[in-house]
């Protein structure tokens, strides 16, 4: 569980901790001119000894640079000027160990299946904290930051202030946890099923049709979508088809989930819309926005991340107050239970 | 001249059962996951060089890039955006089996991966 909260409480902002620690691929100024994702894949193409472009990762804020996958690693591109900020390449980091701890203990099936019992042990813990904490309703701490008594206080102000969160975190993360097996049930209780993309068969290309660019394939994704902005362009070289991602700022949940394939030619293969999610596949959506906190914007995600990081000081205040039980009684006048559970 | 004849047979057939080239389909399943992902190959062997395609279906297919083999040993790369999968695998007749590496550029993950000959 303390691993769960630690590595919870980093990866919450991994994004930002990724631009942290990479601050000159990641922050650029501003220009008046955005270049064509052409204009930012021939450059890059001609750094890299000739590598065919694998996809294009526009970015969603100005002040933050483009992306261009190749099949060496992810160029960083400055789209207004076209400068090559640096390449990265693919492989584990200390972020990556991070997330990976918190899925998986960083070790396989085992790993997983500890971490999704242990979100099953913590809503145990929190609802059996809570029936601990009633009786007294302590939400100060006293005493000598050594004493008995303000581990006490710390154990259960900690506690009950970081209560709704955590029991939040720990439900939402053990349907993660067991969202394979889950998912069905899901799926029959809201009456739907998971969202199939369909693709069109590709007509024969007629003689003389151009092959189109990766901006006009964003222009004609756009067309389809209105009021949705790209975020990612795969290239047809790579999957067979133009698959251009949008994130529509309408949708709520599930919003970066519209998809536009069209052939090299500019034909429409397939269409997701965000807004075509099924109920189930909502309440998942709904499910995991409210295990990172994402459904209410930074402040869900920053009332996560310090929730998250709570978990430590609750299970070594818990572990301190157990092995003390027997010394430096509670003052006289408390409850039976109050003594109980300390 | 009996015995040469006997073992350009024998290695045209060796040569002849070796011959990767074709669809096969199966599945990849990372450690850790509860699921196995789809996998769709098209190879073609030419020599010790393996091309062509691979992805989750016949709709979505990525080009394999540096593929190698080495007697029943296959290598080979592909791209499908953000994430690079690195098969190294082993044929046995009809069945292919091994391990696959996926790298992005913060993650690393290994998975198994057993695919069929199709018919």
């Amino acid at each position: 569980m303390v691993i769960l909260g630690v590595t919870g409480s980093i990866i919450e902002f991994e994004p930002e901790l990724d631009r942290v620690f990479h601050p000159h691929l990641s922050f650029i100024t501003p220009g008046s001119r955005i270049l064509s994702l052409s204009e930012m894949g021939d450059a890059v193409s001609q750094r890299f000894g000739g590598e065919p472009v694998v996809a294009y990762l526009p970015s969603l804020s100005p002040g933050l640079s483009y992306q261009v996958v190749l099949p060496r690693g992810i160029v960083y591109v400055n789209q207004y000027t076209g400068e090559v900020l640096g390449l990265r390449e693919r492989g584990q980091t200390f972020l990556g160990y991070v997330r990976a701890l918190h899925v998986r203990l960083a070790f396989g099936s085992v790993g997983k299946n500890i971490v999704r019992w242990s979100g099953a042990a913590m809503v145990f813990s929190l609802v059996s904290g809570l029936y601990l904490w009633w009786p007294t309703k302590q939400v100060r701490v006293r005493g000598d930051w050594r004493s008995r008594l303000f581990l006490f206080d710390l154990h259960n102000s900690v506690g009950i202030f970081s209560f709704l969160v955590l029991t939040l975190l720990a439900v939402t993360g053990t349907v993660i946890g067991f969202e394979d097996q889950l998912a069905p049930l899901i799926y029959k209780l809201t009456s739907s099923a998971q969202l199939q993309t369909t693709y069109a068969a590709i007509p024969e290309p007629t003689p003389g049709a151009l092959l189109i660019t990766p901006d006009q394939a964003v222009t004609i994704a756009r067309t389809r979508i209105p009021g949705a902005v790209p975020y990612r362009v795969q290239m047809p070289k790579y999957g067979s088809l133009y698959q251009v991602a949008l994130q529509s700022p309408n949708d709520g949940i599930g919003s970066g989930r519209n998809v536009v394939a069209l052939d090299p030619f500019g034909n429409l293969v397939s269409l997701t819309r965000s807004g075509d999610l099924s109920t189930g596949e909502r309440v998942l959506g709904i499910n995991q926005a409210l295990h990172t906190g994402v459904i209410l914007g930074t402040p869900g995600r920053v009332a996560v991340a310090l929730a998250s990081a709570m978990v430590a000081p609750q299970v070594f205040s818990g572990l301190l107050l157990w092995r003390r039980r027997t010394q430096d009684p509670l003052p006289a006048g408390r409850s039976t239970k109050e003594q109980s559970a300390s | 001249m009996k015995k040469t004849i006997a073992i350009i047979l024998l290695l045209a057939v060796n040569a002849m059962a070796e011959d990767l080239s074709g669809k096969w389909s199966g599945e990849f399943r990372v450690d850790g996951g509860d699921h196995g992902v789809p996998q769709l190959f098209m190879f073609r062997q030419n020599g010790n060089t393996l091309t062509g395609s691979g992805g989750p279906n016949t709709s979505e297919q990525y080009p394999i890039e540096n593929g190698k083999v080495d007697g029943n040993r296959i290598m080979f790369e592909i791209t499908t955006g953000e994430w690079k999968f690195t098969y190294d695998l082993k044929a046995t007749g009809e069945r292919i089996t091994g391990t696959l590496e996926l790298k992005s550029v913060n993650d690393r993950r290994t998975a198994t991966v057993s695919l069929n000959k199709m018919k």
